[in-house]
């Protein structure tokens, strides 16, 4: 038998005799203390139970339990490194991350009251050109509308106990935090397949070309006057994709270890696992709010591309004049039907067109 | 009487009521609508021809494959995942027995639930924003097609998102999502669910009576 064991069934005998000597007691023994005397300190007299309970909760010494149970760590009778882990959750984690996102958000705030929204040049010139395919905008809002899934519940889950819970309750907390990590769990792998197709579909067209590196010491226009050249994409664009694929990864992988606790994985691997999700996950999302404001009200004109698969041809010579000269015999006007159809019409009725 | 039982008492044999009258009616109609008799002679047996094309349309026109190839793949993935969500879910099962058959069938297990859940969601996603993003699919869509699509989507989510069965309100909020599909299927495209095989068999008997390969 080993030190460890000793030691251990030493103590649970100390602790049993301890016991059966405060039953054998007269019951008056303990109800009734003599009068006379002081009540004794609390730290004067040692508690029998200490030593118990730090052997059971293993913080200086590594039992060898046995249990009938089979699985990962079933021998540990109270993981102290999850109270620990917890705390650093609660206390240090979900802050940072709080202000890192607040602060994400009012810098593109701030951004946009100094900047403004960053005009076409010359206007719109009621010229198109085709910038996505159709498999290009599905895949792109597949994995949008999977992120923001994702994000909202995933920040609910983070955030809840502090944001939802003070304001609408334990019960209804309850039921929405329930809600959140069901739907975060099944949505979850299909997040990893959205990213893979968006790798296999966007690569090519994102890998590093010349005139990149001008493009990132000017901060894409931003220092000094004036828009930079840029192909297809531009170096910000590209490097906003390969951290999403990166990101994507990395939160995909580590949301599926969580997913599957039955994988045989140990407490402190797990824990990683959440660190490494949260951690990866604010950055995504605080990542996306940049991606986001420039998509929509940052810049005028980019969200066609996404919205119609069309983009006006001022707009591509302004932000991506390269790709401009190959494809500008290509334009057509931004009135054909095929580029076009209002949302009333989109929205009619067949019965009613008739 | 409380919002959920309401929603589990009335309002549950009302949409059931309203689904089943409804789809009954839209058959019979359909059914005996009739067409012209058509007195030419027929070039080949129309029957056959109906049989055929309701077995030949699972698969698209070898022609047209590279076009359609997402909408079909994302159009069986939904599809098959819908089914066995519906009649192979533990708790569809639970319901069924409960509340309609009065017996059960043997269920998937819990891992092939949520697989074929993920499934039917993807397949859902694509076919939506398929329907939304190619030009053609767009203007050929009513408003009928989003409304169902969507009111799909919100039972499939509020349904995954009950899936701990920790509390009552989120079956509840599955329940009454469902039923809202019930009611609004009868009046809707959904409707297709039942009407295919007619729809594919008159088209082929039509084309096969005239002697068209179909």
């Amino acid at each position: 038998m080993s030190d460890n064991a000793i030691s251990g069934l030493a103590m649970w005998i100390a602790a049993l005799v301890l016991l059966s000597g405060a039953l054998l007691q007269p019951a008056g023994a303990s109800v009734n203390p003599p009068a006379s005397s002081a009540p004794p300190s609390p730290i004067a007299v040692p508690n029998p139970a200490t030593d118990l309970w730090r052997a059971v909760r293993q913080r200086e010494m590594q039992i060898d339990s046995k249990t009938q149970a089979r699985g990962v760590e079933t021998g540990v009778l109270i993981a102290s490194s999850g109270e620990e882990f917890r705390q650093f959750r609660m206390n240090d984690f979900v802050g940072v991350a709080g202000w890192f996102i607040v602060g994400a958000a009012a810098l593109i705030l701030l951004f946009y009251l100094l900047r403004g929204r960053i005009p076409i040049d010359g206007g719109r010139s009621g010229k198109v050109i085709k910038r996505f395919e159709d498999f290009d905008r599905i895949v792109h809002w597949l994995t949008a509308v999977l992120f923001i899934f994702l994000a909202v519940t995933g920040l609910t889950l983070l955030f809840g106990r502090f944001v939802i819970l003070p304001v609408f309750g334990a019960e209804a907390f309850g039921v929405i935090a329930s809600a959140a990590k069901e739907g975060h769990n099944l949505f979850g792998p299909l997040f990893l397949i959205a990213v893979s197709l968006l790798f296999i579909r966007f690569v090519v067209r994102n890998m590093p070309s010349p005139g990149d590196l001008k493009w990132l010491l000017t901060g894409g226009g931003i220092i000094g006057k004036g828009h930079v050249s840029a192909g297809y994409f531009n170096a910000g664009e590209k490097i906003w994709f390969w951290l999403a694929i990166v990101l994507g990864l990395v939160v995909s992988v580590s949301g599926l270890i969580l997913d599957f606790p039955i994988l045989g994985l140990e407490r402190e691997a797990m824990q990683l696992a959440l660190i490494v999700h949260g951690i990866a996950a604010i950055f995504f999302i605080a990542g996306s709010f940049g991606h986001i404001y420039i998509g929509t009200v940052g810049s005028e004109g980019s969200f066609d591309g996404m919205a119609s698969g069309y983009v006006d041809t001022n707009w591509a010579k302004t932000h991506h004049d390269r790709w401009y000269d190959e494809v500008k015999d290509e334009a057509i006007s931004a009135d054909s039907s095929v580029v076009k159809q209002p949302i009333s019409d989109r929205m009619q009725t067949t019965a009613d067109k008739a | 009487m409380s919002v959920s039982e309401f929603i589990d008492g009335p309002f549950w044999y009302f949409s059931l009521t309203v689904f089943v009258l409804g789809v009954l009616w839209r058959l019979f109609g359909m059914l005996t609508v009739g067409s012209r008799t058509d007195y030419s002679v027929p070039r080949s047996s129309a029957t056959a021809a109906a049989i055929r094309t309701n077995l030949t349309r699972f698969l698209p026109n070898a022609d047209f494959w590279s076009r359609v190839k997402l909408p079909v793949i994302a159009g069986y993935l939904f599809h098959l995942g819908l089914f066995a969500l519906l009649f192979f879910a533990a708790p569809h099962i639970e319901f069924y027995r409960e509340y309609i058959t009065g017996f059960g069938w043997p269920a998937l297990p819990e891992w092939a639930f949520i697989l074929v859940s993920e499934i039917a969601f993807l397949g859902l996603l694509l076919l939506v924003l398929y329907r939304m993003m190619n030009p053609v699919t767009r203007r050929i869509s009513s408003r009928g097609d989003y409304i169902g699509s969507v009111l799909i989507f919100v039972v499939m989510l509020t349904g995954c998102l009950a899936l701990a069965r920790s509390h009552e309100t989120l079956r509840v909020v599955h329940f009454f999502t469902a039923e809202l599909l019930l009611i609004y299927f009868p009046f809707s495209s959904l409707m297709h669910t039942f009407t295919w095989p007619f729809s594919r068999g008159f088209t082929g008997a039509h084309y096969g009576r005239r002697g068209v390969g179909v």
